[in-house]
């Protein structure tokens, strides 16, 4: 017998041996001390927001289940939108034991007769990948029979992190439907939205401009997006990348394949957004675009400017405590900076390198970089005296200890902060946290407690 | 009854209400004081159940994985994973428990929690719970059991004033709490396993947890053998019973289907007067049972006219029917996760296991709908009345203070109901 191969070296050197410097980033989670969601997650949200396609997850309950009318990744698809619309094999332990083939070709028949999706994109889960369905097989057998994208999306929960997954559905995305259609016309300022979701509707805050400087969205990865489009998307002429570091491998294959340079962004704050218009418009290439830009940006400042006048002076000499995860480190701070509040730390812990050093630019000299946020915090909001504490839900009684305002950064959003819009809904939710009374009123003890 | 149909023809679930086995039997670990459920799959199950979870009950939830991996899902038995995940939790917290259940990756490939539990030095419960199998019912269940099976201490000696109340997974905590109080007033000693009704009540505690607070304790559990009464509600908890009755064979059971609407609460306060010798219940019972009768009465105009879905899971489903069926309500169609033995006596037309696809394609047999979140965009698609009840909830807060159960909580279903329906009427006939 050969001795059985040690399952902690496997682990260790499976992911990233090329990258010496930073391996435990890369490394398999470790049991028992691990949070953060899977592959497949990741996957269903990059190609989520399809709304004309169905998204059948081919697995048991568990992922699905939990997972969907989840997010609020709005679409303007008029009628039917199949991001409301869950669908699952629901795999029994018949499948199991028999395999779940059969039943998947059955069910994407379904989905094609009842609901008419331009696509339909099938997941793998755990259960599905271990008992060995060819998926791959399944999906162009179906895709010959009823004649739409029928799209396999390999990212079984196993493989790794949400991170992972969002790479794993881009690939899905460029092997199955990049490319496999031609725009009925191309204008020279054709680009593709990479990673923005258009959760809570993030996107809406700058589409507009866009269109308003001549600068057409040919297709999206995968925000309020459409089949049709991202089938053309290889006739783009630039790639924008949003606030999205997992999608930078499909970024370069579409370089490689179709030439198409690409510019990583982000839409977050007042600064970032200008920035990101004219970083836009100046890969295009085009001077008299460049200029119809800036002009835009200015007007669009100016207009900013008026209405955050009230809010400034609620801001005045506030100091905010940043806890929050990747590159929310540096983009939340980077809006809060614009509202006038000063960010005086930032958590880094869950942030990649490039984070980091986003944030420190960010920051300054002066700002800390938290690497143990849940220790760390409460001794920075005494030393500097900060004022509010912006964080996921489990710190809300470290604000309240500590008597200040609390505003949750890690909920399930609701309210969009993106673009200009978006700064003056989070300069209200501040302001709403900063004039609350319930973070003193919950501290208050009984009249029976010392 | 009506029909009952328990087979689905179709090859898949169109948006699916249901939820997981590893997902209930989180739950009922999360009723234990200072315990930590670990479930051993991948990182997602666990991911999501916890995300889940905080949404539903606004409070932190402390659950950990075994993190399987691509590499350990081939070449791994459990023993790595589960050990190291023992070793990492109880290097930061010290749980009283930790509640170690499976996922369908893990039954797939045949991990032996059994023997790898058997080799870990602290206090765990092991149980499988495929998520190919059951639902969130079930896995409640089973957990429970588990817990019963591998930690209460086997006695043949009984404590009359001691009561054991396994409640099923869709009470919410201050229903457990107001079952424990009914049945307190009697003059028992209640423990409740599982126990939400102290760990996920909503009280604002002193700090942030790493584990899960109140709860029965894990002591206490293990010594619920003495208990001289054990008292099921909902169908699912049996097997908990019979469970416990294997401990001690002197202990006596009584089970209530459920503890919805008038009926059902008679039916409990009888055994219990039977039981103790009480001749009348405390005056707060007493009065709210005319109060229910009142509901009753003041709400059967608006909900004689209404015919309503009821999705759910089974237990709930039969709670919930009861209730309106009492003040006069007809339950057209009742949707159930899961199959149960529940489904033949519910009080509708038509009773069936399946989805909101299912319950769309009949939404013309009703107009108000008892049912999750998920049953919102039915409703506003089609203009119906909504009360909505079960998981998850993410609209609303104040969940785990939804109280449905017994004469109190029946007064206020039936007052929410028929002012729901009364309102989507009005607001018809208005346009
Ligand atoms: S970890 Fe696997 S089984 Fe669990 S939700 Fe993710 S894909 Fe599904």
């Amino acid at each position: 017998m050969t001795p059985k191969p040690k399952i902690k070296d496997l682990l260790d050197e499976s992911a990233c041996a090329h990258n010496k410097t930073r391996k435990t980033a890369c490394n398999a989670p470790t049991p028992g001390a691990t949070t953060g969601g899977c592959a497949f997650e990741g996957a269903q949200i990059t190609l989520f927001p399809y709304a004309d396609a169905a998204h059948l997850v081919h697995g048991p309950m568990t992922c699905l289940g939990a997972s969907w009318e989840t997010r609020a990744t709005k679409t303007g698809w008029e009628g039917r939108d199949l991001t409301q619309v869950g669908f699952t094999t629901g795999i029994s332990t018949k499948d199991v034991v028999f395999g779940g083939e059969q039943k998947l070709l059955d069910a994407i028949g379904y989905i094609v007769e009842r609901y008419a999706p331009e696509a339909v994109f099938v997941y793998a889960t755990c259960v599905t990948a271990l008992i060995g369905d060819d998926i791959d097989a399944v999906c162009r057998h179906a895709e010959g029979k009823h004649g739409v994208p029928v799209v396999p999306v390999h990212a079984p929960g196993f493989v790794g992190s949400k991170n992972l997954g969002s790479r794993l559905g881009g690939e899905a995305a460029l092997a199955g439907l990049i490319g496999t259609a031609e725009p009925e016309e191309a204008t020279p300022f054709d680009i593709n939205l990479i990673g923005e979701y258009n959760v809570t509707g993030d996107m809406w805050q700058y589409s507009h401009l866009l269109e308003e400087l001549g600068i057409r969205v040919l297709s999206t990865l995968s925000g309020d997006g459409r089949i049709a489009r991202i089938r053309t998307a290889h006739r783009a002429r630039l790639n924008v990348i949003v606030c999205a570091k997992s999608l930078v491998s499909l970024t370069r294959k579409m370089e490689e394949r179709y030439g198409i340079p690409s510019v990583s962004l982000s839409f977050y704050g007042k600064r970032d957004t200008s920035a990101g218009l004219l970083a836009i418009a100046e890969a295009l290439g085009d001077a008299e675009l460049v200029a119809r830009t800036r002009r835009l940006v200015a007007r669009e400042e100016a207009k900013l400017e008026e209405k955050l006048k009230p809010y400034r002076e609620v801001f005045r000499g506030k100091k905010a405590v940043l806890n929050t995860g990747g590159n929310k480190s540096w983009s939340i701070a980077s809006a809060l900076q614009d509202l006038g509040i000063e960010v005086v730390a930032t958590a880094v812990k869950k942030a990649t390198e490039a984070d980091r050093e986003k944030a420190r630019e960010h920051l300054g000299e002066k700002g800390v970089l938290m690497m143990n946020p849940g220790a760390e915090q409460s001794k920075i909001i005494d030393e500097t005296g900060a004022h509010l504490l912006l964080a996921g839900g489990r710190s809300l009684y470290t604000a309240i200890k500590k008597g200040i305002a609390f505003a949750d950064v890690n909920q399930e959003k609701k309210k969009s902060y993106g673009g200009y819009g978006g700064l003056l809904n989070l300069a209200e939710d501040l302001k709403n946290a900063l004039e609350n009374p319930v973070f003193t009123n919950v501290a208050r003890r009984a009249p029976w407690e010392k | 009854m009506g029909e009952v149909s328990r087979k689905s023809k179709k090859p898949l679930q169109v948006n699916p209400f249901k939820l997981s086995q590893p997902m209930g039997a989180a739950l009922a670990f999360l009723g234990v004081d200072r315990c930590m459920p670990l479930m051993h799959g991948a990182i997602g199950c666990t991911s999501y159940t916890k995300v889940y979870y905080t949404r539903h009950f606004a409070e932190p939830i402390a659950i950990q994985t075994t993190a399987v991996s691509d590499v350990t899902a081939i070449l791994d038995g459990g023993d790595y994973s589960i050990v190291e995940s023992v070793k990492n939790i109880t290097g930061k917290v010290t749980p009283s428990l930790i509640g170690l259940h499976t996922t369908g990756l893990t039954e797939t490939k045949g991990d032996d929690i059994r023997a790898v539990a058997g080799k870990i030095d602290f206090p765990l419960v092991h149980v499988n719970t495929p998520d190919y199998e059951g639902g969130l019912e079930s896995g409640w269940a089973l957990a429970t059991r588990a817990m019963i099976e591998q930690l209460v201490t086997p006695t043949e000696s009984i404590d009359d004033d001691k009561l054991a109340l396994l409640p099923h997974a869709s009470l919410t905590p201050v229903e457990v709490e107001k079952i424990k109080e009914f049945i307190a007033s009697f003059g028992y000693e209640v423990l409740a396993l599982p126990d939400l009704s102290t760990s996920l009540d909503g009280h604002l505690g002193e700090k942030q947890a790493a584990l899960s607070g109140g709860g029965i304790s894990v002591e206490q559990i293990r010594g619920l053998a003495d208990a001289g009464l054990v008292v099921t509600v909902g169908d699912s908890m049996q097997g908990c019973a019979r469970a416990l009755l294997e401990k001690n064979p002197f202990v006596r059971h009584l089970h209530f289907r459920h503890l919805g609407g008038l009926e059902a609460t008679d039916a409990l306060a009888a055994r219990l007067m039977k039981e103790t010798g009480v001749e009348r219940p405390q005056p707060p019972i007493a009065r709210w049972r005319k109060r229910l009768q009142d509901a009753m009465l003041d709400g059967h105009f608006s909900l004689g006219q209404t015919r309503v879905l009821v999705v759910g899971e089974p237990d709930q489903l039969a709670g919930f029917c009861q209730a309106l069926n009492e003040a006069g309500a007809r339950v057209a169609v009742a949707v159930s996760t899961v199959d149960s033995p529940q489904l033949e006596t519910i009080p509708a037309a038509k009773v069936l296991v399946g989805d909101l696809e299912d319950a769309e394609n009949l939404r013309d047999e009703y107009g108000l709908i008892v049912g999750n979140d998920h049953a919102e965009a039915l409703a506003r698609r089609f203009g119906k009345a909504l009360v909505l009840r079960g998981f998850p909830n993410w609209e609303q807060v104040g969940n785990q203070l939804k109280n449905d159960v017994l004469y109190e909580g029946g007064a206020y279903f039936l007052f929410e109901a028929a002012n729901a329906a009364t309102a989507l009427r009005e607001h018809k006939e208005g346009h």
